[in-house]
């Protein structure tokens, strides 16, 4: 599988990294199944969090048996100091390992959130003594809001060395600023800010609760992915086209090895392929009736 | 509005800011749209369809927000002038949205400096293309770009023609004259070079082209209006192309197929 450098931190990431949420829907077995059937297509970058459920206990035993060929993504939603040392502290026991490879602030929405993180008292200062004290390698940020909130961020924090946000051909078509992960894209590779892709294969949003309950969701993801293998492959092929270091793979086990075989297979992706992608899901979801043309 | 990516890769190389433009066959104003946000001078969108001319002043130049405007009759339809509208929107003092025949466009001659016509020669038939040609080279101003914009002929054993071939047939059955034309690249080329327009450059906008689910059934509603007014005398080919434009659609449902292209041309002077 193509690796491409993840910013300045030293390491190439495969152009897919491991959404390890899925290991959280599998039992041990098939969670440990799971990471071994990842690695064997050559992935490198894993990507958990402690909101996923089980997911970091169950990562645990297979990161722990290849722990070298595992570059670890992991987060917190603490935004204070205190909040995001105990929150390391714990997914480090959940993981069972003594160090985390990238370490990021998670779910960045508000403004006054990127005024909490980075103050005194906030969370990056435990980031930073974590990195002094050799927990942690690497200090990201994700972010699923504002593209100007995130660019924001990139501004006013130095250390920054990756960004996790969302990039499909959906908010490819989308002029309004508040789709512009493209600006997000372009400045992090001006910084040489490492890129990683997430909602690369939505769909859309899930029905309103009342036509399907949650419970009858036929997947675990947290919007309608796409699901046929060649719209899947699409999907890999737009979002590593547009430069991000790597695509983080769908949330549901159900979608992992079809997008494992999109990104051993992924080549590039023509221009004006690009476009007819962004052009389908325009009209897929436009609420302008009768277009004959495109 | 979002403007196509299409639109915005045809554009790109086109100065747009300061100018005097002509949108060819305005469609839903997706063209137009692009010119405003380029920053032309004045946008002249040209439509003989009611309906287009309503839906380009609605999302080109009445949004203030985005999002949920599906479905909305915003009370203005029945009453909108007939010419040029100016309305209040961010737009309104640069877009005139004209209802005319492009055939006899309502402008002076010399008067644009960039002509867009965006998926417009695949609905001329050849005499009308020819008039449309001496209308569009007639307005231009000595210098003017001109942008096409339009389809190769879709490639043999897509599913589409199938289509396409039973929205010409309706439409040859109930107004003399096909729907849809797909004129190759290479021949509107040297068409408008015949016109005097001088090549500059062509690129592909879309490869597939995606015949969306939204687009075969908008192309199999036209099939069947259409053989529905040839139905009276017709001798029941009328309702048998509507019904086969019905199968056809649901056969099909999308498709990915053919290709989409721009030429860029400048007027001599």
């Amino acid at each position: 599988m193509q690796t491409r450098p993840l910013g300045d931190t030293g390491h190439d990431s495969t152009v897919m990294t491991f959404g390890a949420i899925a290991l959280n829907w599998l039992e041990q077995e098939g969670a440990n199944q799971m990471v071994e059937h990842v690695l064997d297509y050559g992935v490198n970058h894993f990507d958990v969090a402690p909101e996923y459920g089980d997911a970091e206990l169950k990562l645990g035993p297979k990161l722990r048996q290849h722990r070298e060929d595992i570059f670890l993504g992991c987060k917190t939603q603490e935004r204070t100091y205190e909040g995001a040392w105990r929150k390391l502290d714990r997914s480090l026991n959940r993981l069972g390992v003594d160090n985390i490879d990238l370490y990021q602030v998670h779910g960045l929405e508000y403004d006054s959130e990127l005024d909490e993180i980075t103050g005194d008292d906030g969370a990056l200062a435990a980031f930073r003594e974590a990195k002094e004290e050799g927990l942690i390698d690497h200090i990201g940020l994700t972010s699923h809001g504002d593209p100007g909130l995130i660019l924001d961020a990139l501004d006013r924090i130095d250390d920054l060395e990756s960004l996790m946000f969302p990039l499909n051909p959906v908010v490819a078509g989308k002029d309004d600023e508040e789709y512009d992960y493209e600006a997000v894209l372009a400045r992090a590779d001006e910084k040489n800010v490492g890129t990683l892709g997430i909602k690369a294969f939505a769909g859309g949003s899930w029905p309103s609760t009342d036509e399907l309950p949650e419970a009858d969701r036929p997947l675990a993801n947290w919007y309608r992915p796409v699901t046929a293998p060649d719209e899947i492959s699409d999907r890999f092929d737009f979002a590593a086209a547009q430069g991000l270091t790597s695509v983080v793979s769908a949330g549901d086990p159900k979608l992992v090895t079809m997008i494992l075989e999109a990104a051993a297979d992924y080549d590039g992706m023509d221009a004006t392929a690009q476009r007819s992608l962004i052009e389908r899901v325009r009209h897929d979801d436009s609420p302008v009736p009768e277009q004959l043309h495109h | 509005m979002d403007v196509p990516h299409t639109v915005t890769t045809a554009l790109d190389d086109q100065p747009v800011a300061g100018k005097r433009c002509l949108e060819a066959g305005a469609g839903v104003g997706n063209t137009t749209g692009g010119l405003l946000a380029n920053g032309a001078a004045r946008v002249y969108a040209v439509t003989n369809d009611r309906d287009h001319a309503r839906t380009t002043r609605r999302r080109v130049d009445g949004e203030g927000g985005d999002g949920g405007d599906g479905g909305d009759e915003n009370g203005d339809g029945a009453n909108d002038s007939d010419d040029s509208d100016e309305n209040s929107g961010d737009h309104g003092d640069r877009l005139a949205v004209l209802e005319a025949d492009l055939r006899a466009i309502p402008l002076p001659d010399g008067s644009v400096d960039l002509i867009t016509a965006h998926g417009l020669c695949n609905v001329l038939d050849p005499a009308s293309l020819s008039t449309v040609a001496e209308e569009l080279s007639r307005v231009a101003a000595p210098g003017a770009q001109l942008v096409v914009d339009d389809y190769d002929p879709p490639p043999d054993g897509a599913a589409m023609r199938e289509l396409f071939a039973v929205e010409n047939a309706a439409s040859e059955l109930a107004r003399g004259r096909p729907a849809l034309t797909f004129y190759p690249a290479a021949f509107l080329r040297r068409f408008f070079a015949g016109h005097g327009w001088e090549f500059e450059r062509e690129r592909a906008l879309l490869e597939p082209v995606p015949w969306t689910e939204s687009h075969v059934s908008a192309h199999a509603d036209e099939a069947a209006d259409a053989a529905a007014s040839a139905a009276d005398g017709s001798g029941g080919a009328g309702d048998a192309l509507a019904a086969t434009a019905r199968r056809l659609a649901a056969e099909i449902g999308s498709e990915s197929a053919g290709r989409m292209y721009s030429l860029a041309f400048r007027r001599p002077g």
